[in-house]
C-alpha cells in the first residue's frame, strides 16, 4: 500500500524512448542464461550535472549514479567497475558529453556495457536524460529520458535500473517484487513483506500465534496462510487492500496452505481431513474442494507449474520425502527426484523448465534445481548452514531462501546459478519460508 | 505405642507393594503373550475413574523414530496403558498431538506431525477406544520439549501427546 502511494506520488514521466531501429524488436543482448554466464561489465558514469545556479554544485549526479549501481548489483548478473578505473576524461557541466564516447577507453578497461546521463535538477524536478552504449560493438543500445516530479532518487534510479536491465536482457528484473516471510518470536509468528531491495518491511498479519506458509496470490492482492489463531491450522485469505481476513479452510486436522493456480481461481492445500494428508484444490470463490491425490502417504507442498497444467509436491510414498510431479487434474503421477532420502519444499520456475527444492546432505539442508524431467540436477547452495523453502523470481533469475544456524535464521537472495548470495534484512532473528511476488504494476 | 504403630505401617506397606509387583508381573506375562517384547508394568490397574487432572498425568507421550510415525515396540506399551486408561475413563476426550524434531522442513514436518497424531488415534481405536473421543493436531516442529540441537533432545520432540479435554 506505501509502495503503491509512493509510486503514484512519484509521477515518472517518459518523454521519449528511442530504441535504435534494428533493435526495435527487443533484441537480447546479455543470454544470462547460457551455461558459461558470467557477470556482465557494465561501467556507470557519475550523472553529468547540467543544472543551473545552486543545484549546479549539488553531487546529486553521483547520488543518483550510486543508486543505479546498487541496484544493477542486486541483480547478480553485474560486475559493476569501480569509477576509478575510468580512463576517459570528460567535461563537467557539458550536456554533449554523454554522446561523444571514446570507445577504446572503455574496453580496455574491461566495460562491455557504458551508462551515461545528464541529470538537471529544478527545483523538486529532476530531469535525466540517460544513454547506454554497447562498447565491444561501439553502438549506442538505449536513449531514454526521465522527469521526476518529487526528489525520491530511489524510485527513479529503480526505474533506470530496471530499462537498463530490459535493454539487455529483455526481462525489467524483480525491482518491483516483495518477498513475504514469516518472522517467528518464540511461539508466536506473524506474517512481513519486504521490498526486493531490503526496504519497506511491512508487518501484515497481527496473529501472534503459530503461522506459516504464506503465498500471494498472481495479482499480489491477497496473501493465503495458515495459522493457529483459532487453536488448530486454518487456513485463511487476506485481502493486502482492505485488511480483511476469510477463513477459507478449517476441516478437521490439517489445513496446510499449498500455492495458488496461475488464474488465482484455485487454491492447493494439504488437508487430513480423511485421516491421511492429501492435497486437495479449493475454489477461492464457491469454497468447494477438489481432491487431486488418494494415496496413503504423506502428500504435502503442493506447487503449480507456471501454466497451470501440473503441479509438483512431495510425497513419502517411496519411503522417503521426495519431489513428484502430476498433471493438474491429478493423474500421471512422477517421482523427479531420486538422489538422497529426503526431498522437499519445491517451487516452480516461473520459466517452467526447473524447480527448486531442498535436499538433505551430509546431515544438511541445501537448496538444488532439477528440471521437470528429473534431469540436470544441480546443487546451488553448500555452505554450513540448513538452507530451505526456495522460491522463484518473477524473472526466475534469481531464487529466496531461508539461511538457518542454530543463533538465527536469515532471508537470502541468489543467482538461480547459485551465486551471488546476499542477505535481505538483517535485523530479524528468525525469518523462515520466503516467498516471491509476482511483479507490482506500476 | 508409636513404635508399634510405625511398625504396623511398615508391614502393611511392604504387603501393599509385593501385591504392586505381583500384579505387574501378571501384567507382563499378558503382553509378552501378546508378542510384544518390552516389559513395562501397565498403570491399568490404577486405571479407574481418575480426575482430570490424575489422567492427564498418568497420560504418556510416545516417541517415534526419524521421519517415522509407526508405533514402535516400546510405544505399544505405552499405547496399552493410555488405551486402559481412556477405557475406564469415559468421562473426557482427548486431543493427540504430533509433533516433529527440529530437522527438515516445516511444511513436512506438520503433515509428519499429523500422520503421528493420526497413526496414534487410530492405534487407540484398534484397542476400543471410541474414535469421536479423539481430535488429532500437529504442531509440527514448532513446539519442542527440549529446544536443544542433538539426538537427545530431537528424540523427546519426536512424539505424540495426548490431551484431556472435557
Amino acid at each position: 500500500m506505501k509502495q503503491l502511494s509512493k509510486i503514484a506520488l512519484l509521477t515518472l514521466t517518459i518523454f521519449s524512448c528511442l530504441i535504435l531501429p534494428n533493435q526495435a524488436s527487443a533484441k537480447i543482448y546479455i543470454d544470462i542464461d547460457s551455461p558459461s554466464f558470467q557477470q556482465f561489465p557494465i561501467a556507470i558514469c557519475d550523472l553529468n550535472n547540467i543544472s543551473s545556479g545552486s543545484a549546479q554544485t549539488t553531487n546529486i549526479g553521483v547520488a543518483l549514479a550510486d543508486e543505479i549501481k546498487k541496484y544493477l548489483s542486486m541483480t547478480g548478473i553485474f560486475n559493476i567497475l569501480n569509477k576509478k578505473s575510468f580512463l576517459e576524461k570528460m567535461e563537467p557541466g557539458n550536456p554533449d558529453i554523454i554522446e561523444k564516447v571514446y570507445f577504446p577507453d572503455w574496453s580496455l578497461i574491461g566495460a562491455d556495457y557504458l551508462v551515461r546521463g545528464n541529470i538537471l535538477q529544478k527545483g523538486k524536478q529532476i530531469i535525466v536524460d540517460s544513454r547506454l552504449f554497447d562498447v565491444t560493438r561501439s553502438e549506442l543500445i538505449m536513449s531514454k529520458k526521465y522527469s521526476s516530479a518529487s526528489d525520491d532518487q530511489k524510485d527513479l534510479a529503480k526505474t533506470i535500473a530496471s530499462d537498463i536491465l530490459l535493454a539487455l536482457t529483455g526481462d525489467e528484473g524483480e525491482f518491483n517484487t516483495k518477498i513475504a516471510f514469516i518472522s517467528k518470536n518464540n511461539d508466536s509468528s506473524d506474517i512481513y513483506t519486504i521490498d526486493y531491495d531490503g526496504s519497506n518491511q511491512t508487518k501484515i498479519t497481527n496473529h501472534q500465534s503459530l503461522i506459516m506458509s504464506p503465498r500471494w496470490s498472481p495479482d499480489n492482492k491477497y496473501v493465503a496462510f495458515t495459522s493457529f489463531k483459532e487453536g488448530a491450522p486454518k487456513v485463511f485469505i487476506k485481502n493486502l487492500q482492505t485488511g480483511a481476513e476469510k477463513r477459507v479452510s478449517d476441516y478437521e486436522g490439517l489445513n496446510l496452505c499449498g500455492s495458488f493456480s496461475p488464474d488465482g481461481k484455485y487454491l492447493l492445500l494439504t488437508l487430513s481431513k480423511e485421516g491421511i494428508e492429501d492435497i486437495y484444490s479449493l475454489n477461492v470463490e464457491t469454497l468447494r474442494l477438489n481432491r487431486l491425490t488418494q494415496s496413503y502417504s504423506i502428500d504435502v507442498s503442493p506447487a503449480w507449474s507456471p501454466n497451470g497444467m501440473q503441479i509438483a509436491f512431495v510425497s513419502n510414498r517411496s519411503g522417503s520425502p521426495q519431489i513428484y510431479v502430476m498433471d493438474a487434474d491429478g493423474n500421471n503421477v512422477r517421482r523427479i527426484t531420486y538422489e538422497g532420502n529426503y526431498n522437499t519444499s519445491p517451487s516452480w520456475s516461473p520459466r517452467g523448465n526447473r524447480i527448486a527444492y531442498e535436499g538433505r546432505v551430509y546431515g544438511r539442508y541445501q537448496i538444488f534445481s532439477i528440471d521437470t524431467e528429473g534431469n540436470n540436477l544441480i546443487q546451488l547452495t553448500f555452505d554450513n548452514a540448513d538452507n530451505e523453502s526456495p522460491s522463484w523470481s518473477p524473472s526466475g533469475r534469481q531464487i529466496v531462501y531461508t539461511s538457518k544456524t542454530a543463533s538465527r535464521s536469515r532471508i537470502c537472495i541468489m543467482n538461480a546459478n547459485g551465486l551471488n548470495i546476499r542477505y535481505l534484512n538483517e535485523n530479524v532473528n528468525r525469518a523462515v519460508m520466503p516467498v516471491w511476488s509476482s511483479r507490482f504494476k506500476k | 505405642m508409636m513404635k508399634n504403630k510405625i511398625t504396623m505401617m511398615g508391614i502393611l506397606f511392604v504387603a501393599l507393594f509385593s501385591l504392586v509387583l505381583f500384579s505387574g508381573c501378571a501384567e507382563k506375562k499378558a503382553i509378552v503373550a501378546e508378542g510384544t517384547a518390552q516389559e513395562q508394568p501397565s498403570a491399568a490397574q490404577d486405571a479407574a475413574t481418575l480426575s482430570a487432572a490424575a489422567a492427564q498425568e498418568a497420560l504418556k507421550d510416545i516417541n517415534f523414530d526419524y521421519d517415522k510415525s509407526n508405533i514402535g515396540t516400546e510405544a505399544r506399551v505405552i499405547m496399552k496403558a493410555n488405551a486402559d486408561i481412556l477405557l475406564k475413563n469415559r468421562n473426557f476426550n482427548i486431543i493427540v498431538e504430533g509433533h516433529c524434531d527440529e530437522r527438515g522442513t516445516s511444511e513436512y514436518n506438520m503433515a509428519l506431525g499429523e500422520r503421528r497424531a493420526q497413526e496414534s488415534k487410530k492405534y487407540l481405536i484398534n484397542l476400543g477406544v471410541d474414535g469421536a473421543r479423539m481430535k488429532t493436531i500437529s504442531y509440527g516442529e514448532e513446539r519442542p520439549l527440549d529446544s536443544r540441537s542433538n539426538e537427545e533432545a530431537w528424540a523427546k520432540n519426536r512424539r505424540a501427546h495426548f490431551l484431556i479435554v472435557q
